[in-house]
């Protein structure tokens, strides 16, 4: 058994609600049978784990004094102006009440794990993993085995959510490496409709952490569910995990990935078109720099006929970085009728940058339209002229062209609010190349 | 409908029949006496046989693969006979005249009759009957214009120094499972050489055919195309029926040198097994070359047969400006399962490859692409352009795409598409509808959906494999 497979099994909290045990004691058994990912492994054949193993997270995540500066300076950057959502902020995995905001939306029910009352702790036992395979992603194993606590969204059938629920997973640097997990559960009943999101931002001090994610969404029948999960911690924290969705007939899930490179970071994003007519829209952006390595790993279940899936990610790939894209499609034999589509484009914009591609298509129905399509290229020399001859200078008319390669995603957000607030924050990471390449020379 | 599949798809293989001519065959096991007496049979150097042991204890300790999207029951390496060579050592036949007629009558059933093609001008055939090459024509043609073109034991005998120089270096002995057992194995094969700046007369072929029951074939080409020089090489291959699986695991080989062009053509028509899926060749084979500096490699593949295909056609990229081609028509009917694709590693600058893949699945079939791109840090300004395309016909087939792309130059263009979906409701009704029959509406769609790959076929080839498509697709409309 390798090293960090024991380590992590040391690491199980030992306060939980009881009626998590089953789970946990699942998680552990499945995690501790399984073994650390070598070159040979299909799915983690261009992402090492070696960052894992070396940084020994081997502390427990601690509870966090919220009215600490770092805190509070944060609380500001993480607000998303005109998204007038509520705030639900954690910190280090503990849930912060100081730090959240927002009105109590009621046709919508927040809570957590640990508060939830007896109908509500039967609805999550119905549903919580059983969306997110535990046999399949072996970090959804450790996730379960150190389950002690979540964050559980139920919207009723036909209730209509206009305000939109923003969770914050904020991590602060603690004395020694440590690990977190953290945990979502969305159901959505019959014909709702609702806004989640995921949100990861760490301080700007050096990041000593090690998060292990998983989000699981339910649609039922016609229920609507706009997803967006934004990676925006600093560097040095790794993160692992996945967001699970199952969707019942004609369910709509809109999901939306964005996210900046660490030294590790690798994510699952697994759809399950379980019902006729279910429709999914998967975009994803992916912004490595430095020495960072992302690992976006798709997968969409066509299990039922007449599903259509359309799925886009982008990536621009800098300085030493290496992205991981994999775009799995799998039509199932009754799945007939399925449309699906996955573009992939990927920017080399640096000698050192690696990018690893590989839509696959797994198809057992005949009546089917799929295609998929993935390039590999660097910007546009005429269009880099263009820019020049009317006298922008080559790193301005860069940073132009590649902010126009990403907001092509960007503007088609359902909520523009979200697309002001992420601009700036990705216009800083091109401009700051610049400085850099400015400085170089 | 899938019913009415099952009942229409009983494709009839026209080459299955069994020729009965004594032959030498070793009685199955696999060891190090076995491949002493491969050696020993064919004569060899004492370094070609250490070279062969070398690759059998690099075997013993490798591990069968089992990445790829087939399934097939274990393979018993020691229930197969590793050699089977047609009775007729001492006097092997210098010119067809001599050609046992028998043999030629197989031929004459398989629509390739050696005195027809040689009347076709052009076609020169080095004939592997079983493991041993029967009889190669036109050879003194083309010896007078100094290419060599014989089998590979007794290229050997006569140009060791060639052979040594060049075998392996491709596709090294530890290169993959069953390129190590084919290293320990082969007994024979054919070997190719063009000298500097020679244009091959004629298009060179070979015919392979599998004709003994439970034996492997391993057969081993070498095609060196020394420095601006040019060859057009084709490889047609049959097996008898037979109910129980049998294994092809063969290596090719190709050197081209600067400025050289090799264009390899492939017709694969092993037995694929009954409508049950019961026997068939498991076609395991190992297919790469190097292209130096300005040197232009092109494989074409229409793979119709073998129950099981494993296969990737691959080029190394090595000198700037080289270009790495892959045509590719992969039909799968019945039970049959093709895992096949191609790799292009990009190492020189300013190379180029382009990937044509049509897959066709019917009946129970299962075709996979499974290619890799790679540019490498030194791939300045190379371009790839891939495009694979499956057809699926019948509900119960699966069609599958698994590209690997990898980048480490900013420069390079990687552009990738795939598409799957079935010969649409509405092309059958246009054709329908203009007094075609279902059928033959459904063969001209797929010859047109092929087109693309036919069209860089030698041409007696192309006509071949369109009428090979169209036997195999027999009755797969439902």
């Amino acid at each position: 058994m390798s090293d960090f497979i024991a380590e992590a099994l040391q690491m199980v909290p030992a306060e939980a609600p009881d009626w998590l045990s089953e789970q946990r004691r699942r998680g552990w058994s499945s995690w501790k049978s399984s073994s650390m990912p070598t070159r040979k492994t299909e799915d983690w054949k261009y992402t090492r784990l070696r960052a894992l193993e070396e940084g020994a997270y081997l502390d427990r995540a601690e509870c966090q004094d919220p009215s600490s500066p770092a805190l509070t300076a944060l609380r500001d950057q993480i607000h998303i102006t005109g998204l007038d959502a509520r705030m639900l902020v954690f910190v280090n995995g503990f849930y912060s009440p100081e730090l959240s905001s927002g009105e109590v939306v009621g046709n919508m029910e927040v809570v957590l794990f640990s508060e939830a009352d007896e109908t509500q702790v039967e609805t999550i036992r119905s549903h919580l993993g059983t969306v997110a395979d535990r046999d399949k992603y072996m970090f959804t194993a450790l996730n379960d085995s150190w389950l002690n606590d979540g964050v559980f969204v139920h919207v009723k059938q036909d209730r209509k959510v206009t305000t939109p629920l923003h969770v914050i997973w904020l991590t602060v640097p603690q004395r020694e490496a440590f690990s977190l997990s953290q945990r979502l559960l969305v159901v959505m009943e019959a014909g709702s409709e609702a806004t989640v999101v995921e949100h990861f931002a760490s301080n700007e001090a050096q990041q000593n952490s090690f998060t292990n994610g998983v989000s699981e969404l339910v649609l039922a029948a016609n229920a609507r569910l706009c997803h967006y999960r934004l990676h925006l911690e600093e560097e040095h924290a790794l993160h692992i995990g996945g967001v699970h969705a199952r969707l019942d007939r004609d369910a709509r899930l809109n999901s939306f990935h964005l996210g900046l490179g660490s030294i590790l970071k690798r994510l699952d994003v697994v759809v399950r078109h379980e019902g006729e007519g279910a429709h999914c829209d998967l975009n994803g952006i992916y912004l490595p720099r430095h020495s960072q390595h992302i690992d976006y790993h798709t997968c969409i279940e066509h299990v039922r006929p007449h599903c259509t899936t359309k799925e886009v990610f982008r990536g621009i790939i800098s300085d030493n970085a290496r992205a991981v894209f994999n775009g799995r499609i799998h039509i199932h034999p009754d799945a007939q009728k399925t449309v699906a589509e996955l573009r992939n484009k990927n920017l080399l914009t640096s000698n050192k940058a690696e990018v690893d591609t590989k839509p696959e298509l797994e198809i057992y129905a005949d009546d089917v339209k799929c295609a998929h399509g993935a390039t590999v290229a660097q910007l546009d020399d005429y269009a880099l002229y263009y820019l020049c001859s009317r006298g922008i200078a080559r790193e301005h008319a860069q940073v132009m062209l590649s902010t126009g390669f990403i907001n092509e995603l960007i503007n088609n957000l359902q909520h523009p609010s979200l697309g002001e607030y992420l601009k700036p924050v990705l216009g800083g990471l091109f401009a700051q190349q610049v400085t850099q390449t400015e400085r170089a020379e | 409908m899938s019913e009415q599949i099952d009942d229409l798809i009983k494709s009839h293989y026209a080459a299955g029949f069994v020729t009965d001519i004594e032959s030498d065959t070793l009685p199955p096991g696999l060891n190090a006496d076995v491949i002493r007496f491969i050696s020993a049979k064919k004569n060899e150097p004492e370094w070609m046989l250490e070279w062969r042991l070398k690759a059998y204890r690099a075997w013993l300790e490798m591990v069968e693969p089992h990445w790829a999207h087939v399934s097939y029951p274990d393979i018993d390496f020691n229930a197969m006979s590793y050699f089977s060579a047609p009775k007729r050592d001492e006097d092997r036949p210098q010119s067809l005249d001599e050609v046992d007629p028998k043999l030629r009558e197989t031929y004459d059933k398989l629509g390739i009759p050696l005195h027809e093609q040689e009347m076709l001008a052009g076609v020169a055939v080095d004939a592997v009957f079983d493991s041993v090459s029967v009889g190669t024509t036109f050879r003194k043609k083309l010896y007078e214009a100094g290419v060599i073109f014989c089998s590979i034991s007794e290229a050997l005998q006569d140009h060791p120094e060639l052979v040594r120089q060049h075998l392996g270096t491709v596709v090294p002995q530890k290169d993959n499972y069953y390129a190590a057992l084919n290293s320990a194995v082969f007994s024979d094969g054919s070997f190719v050489y063009i000298p500097k700046g020679v244009k091959c007369p004629m298009e060179l072929s070979t015919y392979f055919r599998i004709n003994e029951a439970k034996t492997g074939q391993f057969e081993r080409t070498l095609i060196v195309a020394d420095e601006g020089s040019e060859v057009s090489y084709l490889e047609g291959c049959t097996a008898p029926m037979r109910d129980e699986n049998q294994l092809h695991a063969a290596v090719v080989e190709l050197v081209a040198l600067d400025n050289a062009k090799i264009k390899y053509s492939t017709v694969q028509n092993w037995y694929p097994g009954d409508e049950e899926g019961k026997g068939g060749i498991y076609n395991f084979v190992t297919k790469r070359g190097v292209a130096h500096t300005n040197a232009h490699i092109s494989w074409t593949q229409v793979e119709t047969g073998s129950a099981i295909t494993m296969k990737y056609p691959s080029c190394v990229l090595k000198g700037d400006n080289s270009i790495g081609e892959f045509y590719s028509v992969a039909l799968s009917s019945n039970f049959q399962q093709a895992d096949t694709g191609t790799k292009m590693i990009h190492l020189g600058k300013n190379t180029r490859s382009t990937i044509i893949s049509k897959g066709i699945a019917a009946g129970h079939g299962s075709n996979t692409y499974r290619g890799l791109v790679r540019m490498n840090p030194g791939a300045t300004g190379a371009r790839n352009y891939t495009r694979c395309d499956s057809l699926l016909i019948g509900d119960q087939c699966g069609a599958h795409t698994f590209p690997y792309i990898e980048s480490k130059n900013p420069t390079a263009i990687i552009e990738h598409e795939a598409s799957t979906s079935k010969v649409s409701d509405e092309q059958l009704f246009l054709c329908r509808q203009r007094g075609i029959g279902e059928e033959k509406a459904v063969s001209m769609i797929v010859n047109g959906f092929c087109k693309e790959v036919f069209r860089e076929l030698p041409m007696e080839f192309a006509v071949e494999a369109g009428k090979l498509l169209e036997v195999s697709l027999e009755g797969a409309v439902g």
